[in-house]
C-alpha cells in the first residue's frame, strides 16, 4: 500500500513538474534608446536671410521599439521624439540664428532576416515635426515657424558583430520622405499681415518628392558593457523643401551618445504583472 | 533580397545628388552690389507706384563699382542707390553706419517745438505720465492733451482709463503725435480702438506674390476694432506734422475714420510700407518696404495723409509762447 501511494505521489509530482515546465509566459520587450547628440548644422531659410547660417546643435533623441503583438515578430512598431537647439550665425557672422525643433515620429517595419545575425527593417513612419528660427536683427520678419508633417520611407538594417563573447549591434538607419504637408509663408508677407490681420494664403503646401526632398542616414553602435549597453553614432541629414519661390535647405551632421534598454510593459487588467515583480504601484 | 537591398541603398546614396545647391552671390563689391540690387528688383514694393526704373539705376551705380574701393566708399555707393527709392523705411545697416533717406521730413518745417508743449499754457511742469504719454488738461481744463512721442512706447489699457478718467470733465481731447516716428502696428490699432463704437475697415493692406514689380496679393482688410469697455465718445483731435511717421501714419489713417475725429497740423511723413528685412553677403542688414498699405479708397499712404485741417507753426506764434496747431485743434474742438 505505502509503495502504491509513494509511485502515486511521484507520478503526480512529476506531471505537476511537467506542466510547470511546459508553460512559459511570453512577454513583449520594448527597446528604449535615449540618445544627446552635439551637431554642425547650417540652414537657410530665405524668409529670413538669403544666406546660410553655420552653426551647432544639441539634440535629444528617445526612440522606442517593439514587435506588433507576441505572436507576430515579424512587424515592428516604432516612435521616437526629438528635441533640438541650435544656435547660428550668418557668414560675416554680423547676425545670429536661434533654432528649436521638436519632431516626433510613429511608423512600423517588416522585419527581413536575410542571413544569421542581420535584420534588414523596411516600413514607413509618419512624423510631424515644429520649430522656430529666430533671428532678432530682422525687421518685422524677426522670425519664422516650420511646420510639417510627411509620411516617410524608413529601413534599418542591423547586423550583429561577433567578438569573443561580446555581441555588438552595428545600426544603419535611413528615413527619407515621400509626400506630405508643409507650411511655408510668402517672402513679401509679414506674421502681423499673416496672423493678426488673418491672411493666411499660399502658406499651406502639399509635399513630395518633388519639392521636398531629403535624406536622414544614422549609423550607431550598440556595445554592451556589464549592466548597460550603450549606443554611439553619427549621423546626418539633408533637408531641402521648396516653396513660395524659396529654398529651405538644412543640412547637419551630428554625434550621438546614448544607452539602450529593453522594458516590459505592465498595466490594466490584461497585463498585470506577475507576483515576482514588485512595481512601487502596489 | 540582397539585391532589393542594394538598390534601396543606391537610392538613397543618390538622392542628395538631386538636391540644388544653394546660389548665393558672393562676398565681393560686385556679388554684395547684384543681391542688393536684386533683393530691392524682387520684394521691394513701391518702384511702380514710384515709377522708379530700377534697371536704369543699376546702370549708373554699377558704373561706379570701380571707384568705391573702400568699405565705407562702397557703402555710400550702395546708401546712395538706395535713397533713389526716396522712402523712410529703406535704410542699409554696417558695423560703421546706417543709410537712410530724410527728405520726408527735413525738406519740411517742423511744425513742432518740445519747448512750447511743456510751457505753462500746456502741460507745463507737473504732468503725469503713462505709458509713454505725458498728459494733462488744457484750456482751462476743458481739453485733455496728450503727448505720445513713440508707438514703440507700451501702454495698457489700465493707462488710457486712468488717463481718459482724468479728463472726465474735459468736452475733447487732443492727442499729440507730432515727431512719432512710429513704432508697433499693434499699439497704432489698440490706440485708435478707443475712439470707435463699432469694427470699421480702415485700410487696406497687399504683399508681393512674386518676384515682378507689379505681383500684388488681393488687398487684406485693415479692421480697426472698438474697445469692448473703453470708448471715448467726445471729440478728439489729432495732431501731426511730416515726423508723424509709419506705425503713426497708421493710427492716422485708422483715425481718418474714427466718428468725431479730426487730423490737425501738417501732412503726415508717410511710411505705408510695412517694412520688411534680408542681408547681404557680407553682413549688411537692409530694411525695404514690402507690403503697401493704403486707405479705404485703395490711396497709397506711403506719402502721407492729408490733415483735416491743414495747419502750421507760425514763427510769430512760437515766439510769442504758442502753438498754432494746438490753438487751432482747440478752436475746432469748440
Amino acid at each position: 500500500m505505502k509503495k502504491i501511494v509513494l509511485i502515486s505521489f511521484v507520478i503526480q509530482l512529476g506531471s505537476f513538474l511537467s506542466a510547470q515546465n511546459g508553460y512559459e509566459q511570453k512577454y513583449l520587450l520594448t527597446t528604449k534608446t535615449n540618445t544627446i547628440g552635439f551637431s554642425s548644422l547650417s540652414l537657410i531659410d530665405p524668409y529670413l536671410s538669403p544666406l546660410t547660417y553655420t552653426g551647432t546643435g544639441i539634440q535629444f533623441e528617445h526612440e522606442s521599439r517593439r514587435f506588433l503583438s507576441i505572436t507576430n515578430t515579424n512587424i515592428s512598431m516604432q516612435s521616437k521624439l526629438d528635441l533640438e537647439g541650435g544656435s547660428l550665425l550668418n557668414p560675416a557672422q554680423t547676425s545670429a540664428m536661434y533654432y528649436l525643433a521638436v519632431n516626433y515620429s510613429w511608423g512600423m517595419h517588416y522585419h527581413f532576416r536575410p542571413m544569421k545575425g542581420l535584420v534588414v527593417l523596411a516600413g514607413g513612419t509618419w512624423d510631424a515635426g515644429l520649430g522656430y528660427k529666430d533671428v532678432p536683427r530682422n525687421v518685422n520678419n524677426p522670425g519664422n515657424v516650420d511646420l510639417a508633417t510627411n509620411l516617410n520611407l524608413s529601413g534599418v538594417a542591423i547586423y550583429d558583430i561577433i567578438l569573443r563573447r561580446l555581441v555588438l549591434k552595428l545600426q544603419l538607419a535611413v528615413e527619407t520622405p515621400v509626400i506630405g504637408w508643409m507650411y511655408v509663408p510668402l517672402a513679401g508677407a509679414s506674421y502681423y499681415e499673416m496672423f493678426m490681420l488673418g491672411n493666411t494664403s499660399d502658406i499651406s503646401h502639399f509635399s513630395s518628392i518633388i519639392n521636398k526632398r531629403g535624406i536622414h542616414p544614422k549609423l550607431t553602435l550598440d556595445v554592451p558593457f556589464k549592466s548597460s549597453v550603450w549606443r554611439i553614432g553619427v549621423g546626418y541629414q539633408r533637408l531641402q523643401y521648396k516653396a513660395n519661390n524659396m529654398i529651405f535647405d538644412r543640412n547637419e551632421l551630428s554625434f550621438m551618445l546614448g544607452t539602450t534598454f529593453d522594458v516590459i510593459h505592465f498595466g490594466g487588467r490584461s497585463k498585470k504583472a506577475p507576483a515576482n515583480f514588485i512595481s512601487t504601484n502596489e | 533580397m540582397n539585391k532589393q537591398i542594394l538598390i534601396f541603398l543606391f537610392t538613397i546614396i543618390l538622392l542628395p545628388s538631386c538636391m540644388n545647391e544653394p546660389e548665393s552671390q558672393p562676398n565681393t563689391h560686385e556679388g554684395n552690389f547684384q543681391a542688393l540690387w536684386n533683393i530691392v528688383d524682387t520684394r521691394y514694393c513701391y518702384l511702380d507706384y514710384k515709377q522708379i526704373n530700377w534697371d536704369s539705376i543699376y546702370t549708373v551705380y554699377h558704373k561706379q563699382l570701380s571707384s568705391a574701393t573702400t568699405q565705407v566708399k562702397f557703402f555710400d555707393l550702395l546708401g546712395s542707390m538706395l535713397s533713389e527709392l526716396k522712402d523712410g523705411h529703406v535704410n542699409l545697416y554696417s558695423d560703421f553706419d546706417v543709410s537712410r533717406y530724410w527728405k520726408w521730413f527735413q525738406d519740411y518745417p517742423d511744425n513742432f517745438s518740445s519747448d512750447l508743449i511743456y510751457t505753462t499754457r500746456y502741460l507745463g511742469k507737473s504732468y503725469r505720465m503713462a505709458g509713454g504719454m505725458n498728459y494733462g488738461t488744457i484750456d482751462n481744463g476743458r481739453i485733455g492733451y496728450i503727448y505720445y512721442g513713440s508707438f514703440a512706447d507700451a501702454f495698457s489699457d489700465g493707462n488710457i482709463a486712468y488717463i481718459l478718467t482724468s479728463f472726465s470733465s474735459c468736452r475733447a481731447l487732443i492727442i499729440d503725435v507730432r515727431d512719432n516716428g512710429g513704432g508697433s502696428l499693434e499699439y497704432s490699432k489698440k490706440l485708435a480702438s478707443y475712439f470707435f463704437t463699432k469694427s470699421t475697415v480702415t485700410g487696406y493692406i497687399k504683399h508681393k506674390t512674386g518676384d515682378g514689380h507689379s505681383d500684388f496679393s488681393s488687398p487684406v482688410e485693415i479692421v480697426t476694432p472698438a474697445h469692448s469697455t473703453i470708448q471715448w465718445q467726445r471729440p478728439v483731435a489729432i495732431l501731426t506734422n511730416r515726423m508723424s511717421f509709419s506705425a503713426t501714419n497708421d493710427f492716422v489713417n485708422r483715425m481718418t475714420k474714427a466718428p468725431k475725429a479730426i487730423i490737425v497740423g501738417d501732412k503726415t511723413g508717410g511710411g505705408g510700407g510695412l517694412p520688411l528685412s534680408s542681408e547681404l553677403p557680407n553682413g549688411w542688414l537692409v530694411r525695404f518696404s514690402s507690403s503697401p498699405m493704403f486707405n479705404t479708397t485703395m490711396v497709397n499712404t506711403e506719402f502721407g495723409i492729408d490733415p483735416t485741417i491743414s495747419v502750421a507753426l507760425t514763427a510769430s506764434d512760437q515766439a510769442n509762447g504758442y502753438d498754432t496747431i494746438i490753438e487751432r485743434a482747440i478752436t475746432a474742438l469748440k
